[in-house]
């Protein structure tokens, strides 16, 4: 039985240059590959859910819509408004799309299998700081946001870009805290070495039970992976989050002057970007490319030689499955609750959340069992008596109605009296008999009969 | 022959460039050209459009707030990151220490807190 | 992985300036979650405690010498006087700072954000009460004189440069009257402050890249014994003095003192002509006697001549100012000239009657602040000079505090303006730099001119319409003032403790 390989950082910077250049070719097409099928598979999926049948026109099942969809963006029109600042206006859709590339040389896809007779990793590239490649790529594709919509030289596209930036950088620092919680577990920042250090469990002992510790850092560290899913939509610019191009209000964001291939590269980056946070979520908390755990225990060879590929690719299309479920069921934040739940709810929790884990981890290290016992105790105790103690804000009691009619100063209108019943209209009761076959099945209309 | 590991990220950065890069140029050649003055107009609906001021206007003062703050916590991050992956050889000192750079800078978010700096109104 | 060594800190050494920032912390929250009445009286005690807390550690330390904090911290006899000295003055600048009696709502405006002269602007001018953030804000600038005097490496110097200059360049602009002149102030020290925090830092990288260090104690080994080019060394030292001769205010790196002094608020400008030159030459004087006292033969000339021209522009062009506080913002500078003849001593004494001056000085200059103060009309302060004629006929217990201040200045005998100039001329003599002595001696006697003007001005010219009212000083005022003149009084007829304490004190640990 063949027993899976994992890399470790000295297996990178070997490959020849025949494999390098393979490699990213191949990660570049499977970028392109799963950004048309991820605009088909968002486009049927929402349909289903709005019991519709969606894309079937062009090819089987619609599946080369999104092809046709963009080839015939590209044969349209290249319109550069009069005020635009013609050379940042022309430069800022790529960098979206640039960033959404790099992002994916450093996610590893499988372990060591060879190549032509080369052992190498299934992954273009791992450095020491390969996660921080990552959030850095993510945090510069604001830029041909914020570039385009303030290159493009009119008010909505200003706004949007700005709302943009204003977004990613809140949600970037919540990203960002919630990446700390695994580096501390991981002990690493290199996308291979925290796949590998998700492999198996830790044994823990808490109060005397001996228990494993689940490997997935998703469940290890759910608060953190909670709050990374949640900053991933904000930082893709998703629904529920996607303010900066919400049509009711600013038209197309900051797309609204691009058109042609320029707008379609907009789109493109956007889920370039999707599939790259799936796969940042499944490399960091989903367990990479490593098949999930009843699979493992009846085929033993699972996470050996291509099959990872497998694994993850399911792994990255179930969270992009999960972006466009959130799209087909939330609505829209507004804004300001938006960054309320950015600066306010999730960076504090962030934050807390750090401190308490390595306070955890430093009383499993550093600290012996009975006073460790005692730390938790106490620490229990704490807490439950600032849950107790907790000065609750009472709000008062809401006016009731009466009180309401009497606060009002001397000489205001009649008020109807308040126990009025309305009857109901013989004539509306009449048109409801008459629908009625219209819903059959629904609740009962008018309770009063 | 063994090249740095970053090499390949520069590769792929070639790769999405020249791919981005080419579509954009090529772009103009492909569509059609047919003038029309209120198509280079900038875009709004039913009004008078109010093309965006010389030097970009005057940008309302919560969006550079936010940006100070995303320094700020962005700085904090940056210093967190070491430390969590070499958290192991740290141990206690490490933890009281980061419990107190992370206490001054919740002192600071206390404060801005509280005196409405996150109020996006 | 490998192990990391953990410095060693010695926690009671570092102690005054850990209570300072931890009260400055403190204050911070209590800005967040204290409701705005309660705020003022709050910050203040809290503020006043943890200055007075500090100060009875440095006592309680006095006999400490160590290197800690894995050697960017040195705790020795300057160190303490120079902190002890820092922490006195801030108590009487954080007096004036929380002065309310004489203007409602204190010297600083609430909300300093809102536009010069709209509806908004004027309402809080009437209504509202000043801001507290100031407390806080002065106790991080104090704290981070303490850590700048301190500092045993180039690093830790910046950061308490810098920790110490922030808070300071916000202060200046949250004057209540005035507000586009305290602005502008702001805004020039920022920006000029910034230019000098660079050169300091390019500084810090050159000599690094001589000596492969940046603590002390390694570049003066390698300034003694390095066989390199010297170009990266002088290079490295003249831009880490023009990075401190910018804080201490020497010509030619003075022009932002007068600007900001007039503009900024009364206190502050207190608090920076008191303490900032304090940390200043703290600071200047640990480099140049710790790190690059191998060099002294080369130096020496050149700051000499900043020395010089120090004296003269700020002794010539005080006699033409018409405004009370650029006239003290001249003097201030012509001071940090005679403070240099001091620090060019290069010897015990040298060190012991600088400290000394800076002391006797930092007394006096708050106290004449305070006077400012004082003096006012309907808009405020009347800083105008000749505004003050014929104070001594309105208000002659002022204006003979005043007059009494500003003899101190000219260095008339029976003040410590006297003790303080003949200790750093004498060191300066008995090492052999008389060139100096001669034109310290002539600027002072140029100097006294404008002092005297004032005096004569004050005494001898019949109050006219325009002479304002001296208010009565609040409690905070009247306490800073009497320290201050007392502090004069007595350091100008009795010297000799302060001198044999900063005698025993000038002794650095490298």
């Amino acid at each position: 039985m063949i027993v899976a390989q994992d890399p470790t950082l000295q297996d990178f910077g070997h490959d020849p240059w025949w494999l390098i250049i393979a490699k990213i070719v191949a990660i570049f097409v499977f970028g392109l590959v799963m950004t048309l099928l991820g605009v088909w598979f968002e486009r049927r999926v929402v349909a289903r859910m709005a019991v519709r049948p969606g894309l079937n026109q062009a090819g089987p099942f619609g599946l080369l819509q999104t092809l046709a969809d963009g080839l015939k963006g590209a044969f349209k029109e290249d319109i550069m408004p009069r005020t635009a600042d013609k050379v940042v206006f022309f430069f800022a859709p790529t960098i979206a799309v640039i960033c959404g590339f790099t992002a994916l040389s450093v996610i590893p896809f499988g372990p060591m299998v060879s190549i032509f007779g080369h052992k190498t990793a299934l992954q273009v590239t791992d450095v020491p700081v390969s996660v921080l490649l990552v959030f850095a790529c993510s945090g510069m594709a604001v830029y041909g946001i914020v570039l385009g919509g303030w290159a493009s030289g009119s008010t909505y596209p200003l706004l949007g870009g700005l709302r943009s930036s204003a977004q990613m950088i809140s949600y970037e620092v919540s990203m960002g805290l919630s990446i700390v919680a695994v580096f501390m577990t991981a002990g690493s920042a290199s996308t291979s070495q925290i796949v590998a250090a998700q492999r198996s469990g830790q044994p823990i002992s808490f109060f005397g039970l001996d228990l494993t510790a689940p490997g997935w850092y998703a469940i290890l560290l759910i608060p953190s992976f909670l709050i990374f899913c949640i900053a991933a939509v904000g930082e893709t610019n998703r629904a529920p989050f996607d303010l900066p191009e919400a049509e009711s209000e600013l038209v197309a964001g900051y797309m609204t002057e691009y058109s042609s291939l320029k707008f379609l590269l907009f789109m493109m980056s956007e889920y370039v970007a999707m599939v790259g946070m799936s796969a940042m979520v499944t490399t960091l908390f989903l367990g990479g490319w490593r098949a999930p755990a009843p699979i493992t225990t009846f085929w033993a060879g699972a996470n050996s030689g291509w099959w990872p590929l497998l694994w993850i690719t399911a792994k990255i299309v179930i969270m992009l499955f999960v972006f466009v479920w959130l799209r087909a069921t939330l609505p829209r934040m507004r804004y300001d609750t938006f960054m309320r739940l950015g600066w306010r709810v999730l960076l504090p929790i962030n934050l807390v959340w750090i401190l308490v884990l390595a306070a955890i981890k430093v009383l499993r290290e550093d600290v012996d069992s009975t006073s460790r016992n005692l730390i938790l105790a106490g620490a229990i105790v704490a807490a439950l008596l600032a849950a107790l103690l907790w000065p609750s804000k009472k709000k008062p009691p809401a006016p009731t109605l009466e009180e309401l009619a009497k606060s009002r100063p001397a000489g205001s209108f009649p008020l109807p009296p308040m126990d009025l019943q309305v009857p109901p209209s013989p004539r509306a009761r009449r048109a409801v008999a008459e629908r009625e076959p219209a819903n059959v099945g629904a609740a009962p209309e008018g309770e009063q009969e | 022959m063994s090249l740095s590991p970053y090499v390949p990220i520069i590769g792929m950065f070639a790769l999405a460039a020249g791919f981005a890069v080419m579509s954009v140029a090529i772009a103009p050649f492909l569509g059609p050209r047919r003038f029309n003055k209120a198509k280079l107009a900038a875009y709004e609906c039913g009004i008078e459009p109010s093309p965006e001021p010389i030097g970009g206007g005057r940008v309302p003062v919560k969006f550079y707030l936010t940006a100070m703050l995303f320094i700020v916590f962005d700085i904090e991050i940056i210093f967190l990151y070491p430390w969590a992956v070499s958290f192991d050889s740290l141990g206690l000192f490490g933890f009281v220490e980061m419990l107190l750079f992370i206490g001054t800078v919740f002192i600071a978010y206390a404060y801005v807190w509280r005196r409405g700096g996150l109020d996006w109104d | 992985m490998e192990d990391l060594s953990l410095p060693k800190i010695d926690y009671a050494a570092v102690a005054p300036m850990l209570i300072l920032f931890g009260v400055a912390c403190v204050g911070v929250l209590f800005e967040g979650v204290l409701p705005k009445a309660a705020r003022r009286v709050t910050q203040l005690v809290l503020a006043l405690l943890g200055l007075v807390a500090a100060l009875s550690v440095i006592v309680w330390q006095s006999d400490t010498r160590v290197l800690t904090a894995g050697g960017a911290v040195a705790i020795d006899g300057p160190t303490l006087f120079l902190q002890g000295a820092i922490i006195v003055l801030g108590i009487m600048a954080l007096l004036l700072i929380g002065d309310r009696a004489m203007e409602h709502g204190g010297a600083f405006v609430a909300q300093a954000a809102i536009t010069v002269g709209s509806e908004a602007d004027r309402k809080q001018a009437v209504k509202e009460q000043g801001a507290t953030e100031v407390y806080p804000l002065t106790v991080f600038a104090i704290a981070g004189m303490l850590l700048f005097v301190a500092a045993n490496d180039l690093l830790t110097m910046f950061v308490a440069l810098e920790v110490f200059s922030l808070p300071l360049y916000l202060l200046c602009a949250l004057a209540r009257r005035r507000r586009l002149l305290s602005q502008e102030a702001a805004l020039k020290y920022f920006l000029l402050g910034a230019y000098a925090s660079a050169f300091f830092l390019f500084g810090v990288a050159l000599v690094y890249g001589f000596a492969g260090g940046v603590e002390f104690g390694t570049i003066h080994d390698s300034v003694t014994e390095s066989t390199q080019s010297t170009v990266l060394l002088y290079a490295g030292l003249a831009m880490i003095a023009i990075g401190l001769l910018f804080k201490a205010a020497a010509a030619p790196f003075h022009v932002w003192t007068p600007d900001v002094y007039q503009g900024a608020p009364t206190p502050i400008t207190g608090l920076m002509a008191a303490c900032t030159k304090v940390a200043a030459f703290g600071g200047l004087l640990r480099v140049l006697y710790v790190g690059f006292d191998g060099v002294a033969w080369d130096y020496t000339p050149i700051l000499g001549v900043v020395a010089v021209l120090t004296m003269l522009i700020g002794a010539v062009l005080a006699v033409t100012q018409t405004d009370i506080k650029r006239l003290l913002a001249y003097s201030s500078i012509a001071n940090a000239g005679y403070l240099l003849v001091g620090v060019l001593a290069l010897s015990k004494d040298g060190l012991s009657s600088t400290m000394f001056y800076l002391v006797a000085y930092g007394f006096t200059v708050i106290a004449a602040f305070g006077v400012v103060t004082l003096v006012r009309d309907a808009d405020g302060e009347a800083t105008h000079l000749s505004r003050w004629a014929g104070l001594g006929r309105r208000s002659p217990l002022y204006a003979g505090i005043f007059t009494f201040i500003l003899l101190a200045f000219a260095g008339i005998p029976l003040t410590s303006g006297f003790i303080a100039k003949f200790a750093v001329f004498g060191a300066a003599l008995d090492s052999g730099e008389a060139w100096l002595v001669v034109f310290g001696v002539v600027t002072s006697m140029l100097l006294a001119f404008p002092y005297l003007r004032v005096v004569v001005m004050m005494w001898l010219s019949e109050p006219g319409e325009s002479t304002p009212t001296v208010s009565i000083p609040g409690g905070l005022t009247a306490a800073a003032l009497v320290i201050g003149v007392v502090a004069t009084l007595v350091l100008g007829v009795a010297p000799a403790p302060l001198l044999d304490l900063t005698t025993s004190a000038a002794d650095f640990v490298r």
